[in-house]
């Protein structure tokens, strides 16, 4: 589903990502770890086509994405959340997944009148909604919801565009304990249930070990170890940079 | 024509239809109550001219929530085109406009292509000065544009459609022309905005990287949005040409830029008609304060210091806020 | 012939050192607040206009010394303003500093008149350099030092003091640089008084050039603009560069096709926009 190969990125002298490979099979759940400054969010960035990398290539299902730019990666498939939760604060639950349906179905970049199957794209929010537990709280503002509750909403829109690739930046971020939870049963069952393919960047180790098929870990920009959960808990260069970086 | 904010759409259809109302009635009637409060017809052909530009520009500010402080530019050069046409090539009205439309609104869609991956102040930098070229050539190039004295020697052609003449020479039905083709202006900007499109932009203006991330070209909603905004302002520009029959390199300067977005602002950013109440209050206290004192600059300098400090959201804004509160 | 082109050329340059200073001033302000000052021109004639009621007190030398200051001390007012509008839409800055200009230019016209007005330039000044290079008389050269001596300054001080340390980092990064506990209200304050310094600096060295009159700013200002945006918008140096360059286009280009000359920097600016969006000397990503 998702090949990169090394891929780096330097910002003048300042290299954030160095030669990282990465193979995720379609249907599989791969989390990113590393300590922090380990360059995931950046490595997260050429995947997603935010950035464009310094060398390496991306190929997703089958194409070769590097040189194509964030919004036709998402044309392509590729869905993303962020850290730090992008909405639309001043607009509903529903609006905000709504609008997301609507550039799946092709709707939002015409000038003049609604295509007829703009009923479609209503069906799409309804099943997300209720895929992640928001129906109750369709038309509330965003801007006014709990945290947990904005990133299902931005997982919602996420989802709402049919993609084959998920991408989730630290989706448990700032939360609670019941809150990550949540979150977690969510991502669980998008992942068992609905068979998406994720790839998430993660901190919360109980999250990584529970969620994961592969993990692979990155530390300063470099590819350090990639494995099973328990091939990396086992690992004791992991261990030494998580230590080394408590320290 | 909907109001954008989502807040408004939860209003009551009635409420939505009794401004709107207000609005066309108060248009309609100008003429006649105007001068009883001590104002003259070309004062509201000023207000719906000025009105018009600001909602072009609002296209981009309030909606895309991209900023240009250099729409005189298209304005001006609409005016220049539609004068330059009448005096030169055919004494046509509608050609004139047609001249001038395209006129400003060619040169915003060519420069936009330049500056669309810029955003914020820089973006505005280069909007003005983009805009001070034609200031200085309109000004330098006497023989041809008539320098610093403006661009005369023309005047509003009546128009012919087959058998009837309109003729819109007499002031008061020039204000009622005027009003046709900013209505049918309105309706056409109503429906862009109505439309996905236009929730497209809104959504780039909540959020530029989300919109991104679900799939929407921003640059190429940015350029159009821009484009688009540039043609609207530059058909106000000709109408302020055939208002006045007279052009004037001030009509390509900053200051009026400048004038637009206060205008915008005042009456009310991320509103429909905002701009246009906006653009009734600024000509009113322009021309009362001008009549006053010679110091009116200090004047509009402060109000437009007081709106920044006092009245960011302008006065629909606040309308809004009392309403759905 | 190499008369006419050295005519031209420190012509341009001399210009263009205008334009530096004027530009540089802008540039820090846009730079760290991300505020466009548009009565910038308005501080360049308000140090101007000091220096016309300092100079019969202290001098012309003493009102050289003391009008920056004065002009930087109003500008640390002003920015008291600005302290409300920094944390919104850029929109409101911009209004807010244009609104400012109309003010000051009316303030200015109603104090002291509409008219030029003249400052007692020391006699020294005014003759020329040599016979042979009589275009080059002791003002301009002293004029030329004097914004040599700024530029370095400037530099220097953003190179080697604290502040000016702050100041670059804040121009990167101002949440940062709050979060290591740095002063930023203070900072940004600071920065725009150098900035206004800056304008009144050249205000004082114009009165020698282009007169004292309530618009001699206004001249200067879109010029200034354009420097920063051919030398690239966050780079200082770009700004230097920038103006001097603009100066000579401007300069050669009144030799050789007078009627072009004010028209030439815009086309220039185009030119950039064109080929090097980020300007000769920007960064990449300062998109905004």
């Amino acid at each position: 589903m998702l090949r990169v190969q090394n891929a780096s990125k330097n910002f003048g002298s300042l290299v954030a990502v160095q030669n990282v490979s990465l193979l995720v099979q379609t249907g599989e759940l791969r989390a990113i770890i590393g300590p922090n400054g380990a360059g995931k969010t950046t490595f997260f960035n050429l995947i997603s086509g935010y950035l464009a990398p310094s060398s390496g290539t991306i190929v997703f299902d089958g194409q070769d994405v590097t040189r194509i730019p964030a919004h036709r990666r998402v044309g392509l498939g590729m869905a993303r959340t962020f850290q730090i939760t992008e909405i639309f604060p001043e607009l509903t639950v529903h609006e905000n997944v709504l609008s997301a349906a609507e550039v799946a179905a092709g709707q939002r970049l015409r000038m003049w009148t609604e295509r007829p199957d703009a009923g479609r794209a209503e069906e799409v929010v309804a099943e997300m909604l209720a895929l992640v537990g928001l129906v109750s709280k369709a038309n509330r503002l965003v801007g006014e919801l709990s945290h947990g509750d904005q990133r299902a909403t931005e997982i919602a829109m996420a989802l709402a565009l049919r993609p084959k690739l998920l991408l989730l930046d630290e989706p448990t971020a700032g939360m609670g304990d019941q809150e990550t939870y949540e979150i977690t049963g969510l991502i669980r069952r998008l992942h068992r249930d609905s068979k998406f393919t994720i790839v998430l960047i993660e901190h919360d180790m109980r999250v990584v070990f529970h969620l994961a098929d592969r993990i692979t870990v990155l530390d300063q920009g470099r590819l350090l170890a990639e494995g099973t959960p328990d091939e990396i808990a086992a690992s004791a260069a992991v261990q030494a940079a998580y230590l080394g970086e408590a320290a | 024509m909907t109001a954008t904010v989502i807040t408004a759409e939860r209003q009551p259809a009635q409420r939505r239809w009794l401004p709107r109302a207000g609005i066309w009635l108060a248009l309609l009637t100008a003429p006649l109550w105007l001068p009883l409060l001590g104002g003259y017809t070309a004062l509201a052909g000023k207000v719906l001219v000025f009105g018009l530009a600001a909602m072009g520009l609002n296209l981009l500010l309030g909606f895309t929530g991209v900023l240009s402080f250099g729409h005189a530019a298209y304005f001006g050069l609409g005016a220049y085109g539609a004068g330059l046409m009448l005096k030169y090539v055919v004494p046509s009205t509608p050609l004139a406009m047609l001249a001038g439309t395209l006129l400003g609104g060619l040169a915003g869609t060519l420069f936009g292509v330049l500056i669309v991956r810029r955003r914020g102040v820089y973006f505005a930098m280069c909007t003005i000065a983009f805009g001070q070229i034609f200031y200085y050539i309109a000004y330098s190039w006497n023989e041809f544009t008539g320098g610093f004295d403006g661009l005369r020697g023309f005047h509003r052609e009546p128009i012919g459609f087959g058998a009837l003449t309109l003729d819109i020479t007499d002031g008061t039905r020039f204000y009622y022309f005027s009003l046709v083709v900013f209505a049918a202006a309105a309706a056409l900007m109503g429906l862009l905005i109505d439309s996905p499109f236009g929730r497209t932009l809104r959504a780039i203006r909540e959020n530029e990287r989300r919109a991104r991330f679900l799939g929407i070209p921003v640059e190429r909603h940015i350029w159009l949005s821009f484009s688009i905004s540039c043609f609207f302002t530059a058909l106000a520009g000709t109408l302020y040409a055939l208002l006045n029959n007279f052009a004037d390199p001030l009509a390509l300067h900053y200051s009026l830029s400048g004038y637009f977005v206060i205008m915008a602002v005042m009456g009310g950013m991320r509103s429909f008609w905002g701009p246009l109440l906006g653009a009734a209050m600024f000509v009113v206290v322009q021309d009362y304060i001008s009549s006053m004192t010679v110091n009116w600059m200090s004047f509009v300098g402060l109000m437009f210091m007081l709106v920044v400090l006092f009245f960011p959201r302008g006065l629909l804004g606040m309308l809004r806020r009392r309403g759905s509160a | 012939m190499i008369q006419l082109i050295l005519f031209n050329v420190t012509n341009g340059l001399m210009i263009g050192a205008f334009y530096v200073l004027m530009a540089l001033g802008l540039s820090l302000i846009l730079n760290l607040s991300n505020v466009i000052n548009f009565a910038h021109g308005n501080f360049l004639a308000l140090g101007a206009y000091m220096a016309f009621m300092l100079t019969p007190v202290v001098g012309f030398w003493g009102a050289l010394l003391i009008s920056p200051v004065l002009t930087a001390l109003v500008g640390v007012l002003v920015e008291l303003l600005m302290r409300f509008v920094y944390r919104r839409d850029p929109v409101y800055s911009l209004l807010l500093t244009f609104g400012l200009a109309f003010v000051m230019q009316d303030a200015a016209r109603w104090w002291w008149g509409p008219n030029p007005l003249q400052i007692d330039m020391p006699e020294v000044l005014k003759a020329p350099l040599s016979p042979d290079f009589f275009f080059i008389t002791w003002y301009r050269v002293f004029m030329v030092t004097i914004v040599v001596a700024t530029v370095i300054g400037v530099f220097a001080f953003l190179r080697y003091t604290r502040l000016g340390l702050r100041i670059r980092a804040g121009t990167l990064d101002l949440d940062t640089v709050s979060a290591l506990g740095v002063n930023v209200r203070l900072l940004r304050t600071l920065n725009f008084a150098v900035g206004c310094l800056l304008a009144g600096l050249s205000g004082v060295l114009a009165t020698g050039q282009i007169g004292l009159n309530p618009n001699m700013g206004d001249d200067l200002l879109m010029p200034s603009f354009i420097a920063i945006i051919v030398g690239g918008v966050g780079s200082l140096t770009g700004t230097l560069f920038g103006g001097l360059l603009i100066g000579v286009a401007a300069a050669v280009t009144a030799a050789i096709y007078p009627a072009a000359s004010e028209v030439v920097i815009f086309i220039l600016m185009l030119l950039v926009l064109l080929i090097r969006p980020r300007g000769l000397m920007g960064e990449e990503g300062m998109l905004s």
